[in-house]
């Protein structure tokens, strides 16, 4: 079983996952009719639709660490479609993606299989801020900070 | 002579706020990590890869190469500085100009790279995403600010592109590289027809800033022109219209088939109506979030990039012109290689890498050391890198120019061929370049060995003539109003032959060129080359360029005058 981890959606940091939620069953989009104890699974490349927003877990699956449909799913889902429940990113997923992830709306990260986690390497945030606006940061830094002046 | 603080505070050009600073030290920090675990064994091979490209590091067929982002093609002579201690201290006392205006350093150990960063980083410089498939380094006019036909600077926008696509959450992992240039001249210097991205950035009657977005443009396998999606853009808009464009690229581009991965291939694909609609759909639901740029922004980055007051000088246009009259060498270099300033008494200089026997774009560290001290000896302490991979001064007092011609022809850099057929565009080719399906500098150097009788080159007029060693078209070979491509035919190296390219610049439109015959063996280029130059000069109408001769003309008479048939 390859280990889950979490992040605090209030402080930023990363840590073990409860394993009951991630005992949660997940279905294919056409299997998933509104079940509350029945979380969703799709690939980077579907379609987003409004009723996922009612999906108690969706689980976005990475094919390969570096294909980023996932990451685009993600953000649609956070601000289009308003999902608000638990977002998992399942697949290759590999710990110094993990920043990416987050700042895309993830909160949960089922980690590839055979890949091990140190949650206090400070790799896992190499950033402290960002420039552009994300799901985490709706704000880009220019709204956000006051930035330096031409002399 | 002007100003000459090492610091370059009048050098107009973006400075690192605090914001700046740390990023680029939190990421040097991070890849200082990466490289560490990677060498104890604790990470894979390809997630390193991956990692290591998005700073900058390939791995090359002899070493390592590392390619340092030169925002936009400006430096300060300070950074150029620390570029010549790497070339010397890293590597072999030498770096390579590439045609996205980068530096590139081809012997640099893997496990230096993160002090290399380091004293990067110190000079507000870095080597992020200048590889891998992400959002790379934005390019531009090499006048850009000086520019006599400009109507808006581009290097704000792309400074703020530079900033935003910078480790984007979203954007950073994308089908294939993305590429975007930006101009705001009348002139388009930067080629933006043949970008994934182009973006022409100018003022409206009422003095609106407004951008035009051009897609799907590109070079490579499949050589195309991009499709103008949207026009009249107000400015405030830039981050959150490329938001959509990258955002249909990200989620539909191909990612099965990395010779369809481009966006022009989605662009053909949807048609550039579908593309558009898909865009402007997107574009709807992210054009009044937070990214909408404010006033105050755009306002910020431009602050950097005020024109330095230049204090005004004596005109020298008699002078000049006797100095010309007297040394006709200087009077063809100051035809050839100065550029027409906005500001009265001054010029913009084209310092030419392209020197018979040194590979085009290389410069060695002593040089980068000459041009830093001429930069603040006769300007305000900036350079550019041209994607023609020459380097140019912006801001030269005309009176001044024929002491730094001097200068410039005891370091090597004096040679007056810009715009001639001997300022040859060429990728590093098979000589270093891993991927390479025949060697590139060799063929640059017969040609300019072959051609090199200046009376003769003038006649011919403007002509580009571009190499790349592959496919991937890094020397833009399809530009080239003379292209040459090193295809492998069975095991050995051939060159294939285009004319009639251009990249958009000298009020021309830009097109691909057309492939004159079968390929040719390295030994018979300079001939075959030669013999299209006989062609033109015998076909051409009075006063008409080569590639206005291939527009009138076509391939055919070429043909039959080079291979003795038409096809
Ligand atoms: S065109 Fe090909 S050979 Fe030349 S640098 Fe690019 S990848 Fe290498």
């Amino acid at each position: 079983m390859a280990a889950l981890i979490e992040i605090d959606r209030v402080s930023g940091t990363l840590r073990g996952a409860d394993a009951g939620r991630a005992g949660l069953p997940l279905l294919a989009p056409e299997a998933w009719h509104g079940q509350a104890d029945a979380g969703l699974r799709l690939p980077g490349d579907a379609e987003p639709e409004a009723r996922f927003a009612e999906a108690p877990l969706i689980a976005i699956e990475f094919p390969a660490f570096h294909d980023g449909r996932g990451l685009s799913l993600a953000v649609l889902l956070r601000t289009r479609f308003g999902f608000t429940g638990e977002l998992r990113a399942i697949g290759d997923v590999r710990p110094d993606l993990l920043h990416y992830l987050v700042r895309c709306g993830f909160d949960t990260f089922e980690l590839a299989e055979g890949v091990s986690i140190d949650l206090a390497d400070p790799r896992l945030v190499p950033h402290l801020q960002y420039y552009q606006a994300s799901v985490r940061d709706p704000e880009p830094a220019f709204r956000r900070v006051a930035r330096g002046r031409a002399a | 002579m002007l100003r000459c603080d090492p610091r370059n505070p009048g050098t107009p050009m973006y400075r690192y706020d605090s914001f700046d600073r740390q990023f680029i030290a939190e990421r040097v920090r991070h890849y200082r990590a990466q490289t560490e675990r990677y060498l104890a064994g604790e990470l894979s091979e390809d997630e390193f890869r991956h990692l290591r490209l998005r700073n900058g590091l390939y791995v090359q067929r002899l070493a390592p190469m590392l390619r340092v982002a030169v925002p936009y093609g400006t430096l300060s002579s300070t950074q150029l500085r620390t570029l010549a201690h790497i070339a010397r201290d890293y590597d072999r006392g030498y770096g390579h100009l590439s045609t996205r205006q980068n530096m590139q350093f081809n012997w640099p150990e893997l496990a230096e790279v993160p002090d290399i960063l380091e004293a990067l980083a110190e000079v507000e410089m870095h080597a992020i995403q200048t590889s891998g498939n992400c959002i790379r380094n934005v390019t531009t006019d090499e006048f850009s600010g000086v520019a006599a036909d400009e109507t808006l600077d581009p290097r704000p926008y792309c400074e703020i592109i530079r900033q935003w696509s910078t480790s984007h959450p979203e954007f950073d992992w994308l089908p294939r590289k993305f590429k975007i240039a930006v101009t705001g001249a009348a002139e388009d210097r930067a080629a933006i027809d043949v970008h994934d991205i182009g973006l022409r950035v100018y003022r409206d009657a009422a003095g609106e800033r407004l951008v035009d977005f051009i897609v799907g443009g590109g070079l490579g396998r499949t050589p195309v022109i991009g499709e103008t999606i949207r026009t009249g853009l107000p400015m405030a808009h830039l981050l959150t219209y490329l938001e959509a464009v990258m955002r249909v690229y990200n989620r539909y581009g191909r990612r099965d088939n990395k010779y369809k991965a481009r966006i022009k291939i989605l662009v053909r694909a949807l048609t550039a109506e579908g593309f558009r609609a898909k865009v402007d759909e997107e574009w709807a639901l992210v054009r009044d979030s937070a990214s909408v740029l404010t006033v105050a922004e755009i306002e910020r980055v431009e602050g950097y990039f005020v024109p330095p007051a230049w204090p005004s000088v004596p005109d020298a246009t008699a002078t000049l012109a006797e100095q010309r009259l007297a040394n006709p060498a200087f009077g063809r270099w100051v035809a050839n290689n100065v550029m027409a300033h906005r500001q009265p008494g001054y010029a913009a200089v084209v310092l030419s890498t392209k020197v018979t026997g040194i590979p085009p774009g290389d410069v060695s560290d002593r040089q980068m050391q000459a041009v830093a001290d001429w930069a603040d000896r006769y300007g305000f302490g900036e350079i550019r890198i041209s994607h023609q991979q020459n380097f140019v001064l912006p801001d030269v007092p005309q009176a001044a120019l024929f002491e730094l011609w001097q200068a410039a022809c005891r370091e090597g850099l004096g040679e007056s061929n810009v715009g001639l057929l001997t300022n040859i565009i060429c990728c590093p080719g098979g000589d270093y370049c891993s991927l390479a399906n025949a060697k590139s500098i060799p063929v640059a150097e017969a040609i300019q060995q072959r051609f090199d009788d200046y009376d003769y080159l003038h006649d011919l007029g403007p002509i580009d003539l571009n190499i790349s060693g592959c496919m991937n078209a890094c020397g833009h070979h399809h530009v080239g109003t003379i292209g040459i491509l090193g295809v492998d035919k069975k095991g050995e190296e051939f060159y294939q032959i285009s004319i009639g390219g251009h990249a958009g610049h000298a009020g021309q439109t830009a097109s691909i060129g057309a492939i004159i015959g079968p390929s040719v063996s390295r030994d018979e280029v300079p001939d075959v080359i030669g013999r299209i130059l006989d062609t033109y000069v015998a076909l051409r109408a009075p006063g008409e360029t080569f590639l206005a001769t291939c527009r009138r003309i076509g391939t055919e008479p070429f043909k039959e005058r080079i291979y003795g048939r038409a096809d």
